[in-house]
């Protein structure tokens, strides 16, 4: 039976974005700890750890996040492990957050200068303390405006855990649609809710790179 | 034993040779200045004495530290060995004052306010202790350098490196590193630069040695080395830089 669309809908559109910010950062917490993995191991001087790390990059990035989603919540379904929809998202959006993530801060990493290094060395540092006291400070300002940048995008792309049946912004759009068949104002507020997150997260990566003291 | 003693070094990068069997010896308190054409190994030279850069063959000795072996302990040597760079190289994310503690508190367990005292005596030496809240870029060339001295200062180092470090500087801010340098002589510190301040080197420097193809090709006592070339490749060095 097709209903008005009510205050209590928006209400529940708020509601269901709050699991559109608990996926990310549930992504955010699992991808970040993967990320932190494939930094060390691409910015290391060995081989064997450098070549995981591309290629896990490498196959994250040549697979679309959708059949990720897809892997996870089907395709384990056949070895017996069905996964809640949750789950499967969490593990799907590590999986690809895990790689973006660990390229920009691979990335952050490798653009300190070597001389900084050298200079930490010259004092008496040793490794772990030049990382520490030295390079992951001034990484860290490097890393924030892009990781902030991912951040949005990985907010926006959540929409997709709709389809394997994950009651978030979206999909609890589609549901509002569906009982109330206003697709257009439905769509709209959950537009501008979705924009209302990422535009002030884009503001604030820009306020950071406006203020970062790091090597040039 | 001298304080520093290159016996027959070697060092390579790939095909390249860039020292050939160097022999180097610095007592306590002496002021070598080292000189000669760019690509002439002289930077590598004094990146090979606190073990920046691994050498292929030979003997590195530093402060009773077999700095060749890849056993030693490096990490205690450069505590002791003051290095300072061409291009300063101050952590731009700390302040003067931490830029200057970070060495003492981290490698020698210093206590926080220790630190900060000491940051200000080595800060005051260099003539800057008024700096000592700033950041590295808030600071001109000259300004940044003497706080890398300041830097090094602080470990009380048993002997100061410098690598061409008024090469980046501009010409009017040469003279107050340079001073610096001449205040720090005075108190007896031993200390090896590589320069192209011939007329510093002349009026400082105890000993000067001059590079040339990866090798000490000349060496001696300032005086008579800029008055006297024995050899053509120094006289025509001399003859190139002294105009």
């Amino acid at each position: 039976m097709i209903r008005e669309l009510s205050l209590t809908d928006v209400e529940y559109l708020l509601l269901a974005m709050r699991w559109t910010i608990a996926l990310t950062a549930l992504a955010l917490a699992g991808g970040g700890t993967i990320g932190l993995i494939v930094a060390a191991c691409g910015a290391s001087g060995r081989m064997l750890p450098r070549y995981l790390a591309r290629g896990y990059v490498g196959l994250v990035q040549g697979i679309p996040l959708l059949v990720w989603l897809f892997l996870f919540y089907f395709g384990l379904s056949i070895f017996g492990y069905n996964l809640p929809p949750w789950v499967a998202a969490t593990l799907g959006f590590s999986v690809y957050a895990g790689a973006f993530l660990g390229e920009i801060w691979r990335g952050a990493l490798l653009s300190i200068p070597k001389t900084q290094w050298e200079a930490g060395r010259s004092i008496g540092l040793t490794f772990i303390e030049q990382l520490r006291h030295v390079i992951i400070p001034q990484a860290i300002r490097v890393a924030i405006p892009p990781t902030v940048g991912f951040t949005v995008q990985l907010v926006k792309n959540t929409s997709l855990a709709a389809v394997i049946g994950f009651v978030e912004l979206t999909r609890e759009g589609q549901l509002t649609t569906a009982a109330t068949y206003q697709p257009f104002a439905v769509y709209l507020i959950v537009a501008a809710l979705y924009f209302c997150v990422c535009y002030s997260l884009s503001r604030y990566a820009g306020a950071l790179e406006r203020s970062r003291r790091v090597a040039r | 034993m001298s304080l520093v003693e290159l016996k027959r070094v070697t060092k390579r990068f790939g095909a390249n040779v860039v020292l050939r069997e160097v022999d180097l010896r610095v007592e306590k308190g002496e002021i070598i200045a080292i000189i000669g054409r760019s690509g002439s190994g002289k930077s590598t030279l004094l990146r090979c004495i606190n073990g920046l850069e691994p050498v292929q063959g030979g003997e590195v000795w530093c402060d009773g530290v077999a700095v060749h072996d890849p056993k030693s302990d490096l990490r205690a040597l450069r505590a002791r060995v003051g290095i300072v760079f061409q291009s300063f190289n101050l952590f731009p994310h700390l302040t003067v004052a931490r830029n200057v503690m970070l060495g003492p508190t981290i490698v020698k367990g210093m206590a926080a306010d220790d630190a900060e005292k000491l940051a200000h005596e080595a800060l005051r030496r260099v003539g800057l202790e008024e700096k000592i809240g700033a950041w590295a870029d808030e600071l001109s060339g000259g300004q940044q350098q003497r706080v890398a001295i300041a830097r090094a200062l602080a470990m009380s180092p048993t002997i100061m490196l410098f690598d061409e470090i008024t090469s980046a500087l501009d010409p009017e801010l040469v003279g107050e590193v340079l001073l610096v340098l001449e205040a720090m002589a005075r108190d007896g510190m031993t200390m090896l630069l590589v320069t192209h301040e011939m007329n510093f080197a002349r009026r400082v420097a105890n000993r000067v040695v001059f590079m040339h193809q990866g090798k000490v090709w000349e060496e001696g006592p300032a005086k008579e080395f800029f008055a006297a070339p024995r050899t053509e490749e120094l006289r025509s060095f001399l003859s190139s830089v002294l105009h």
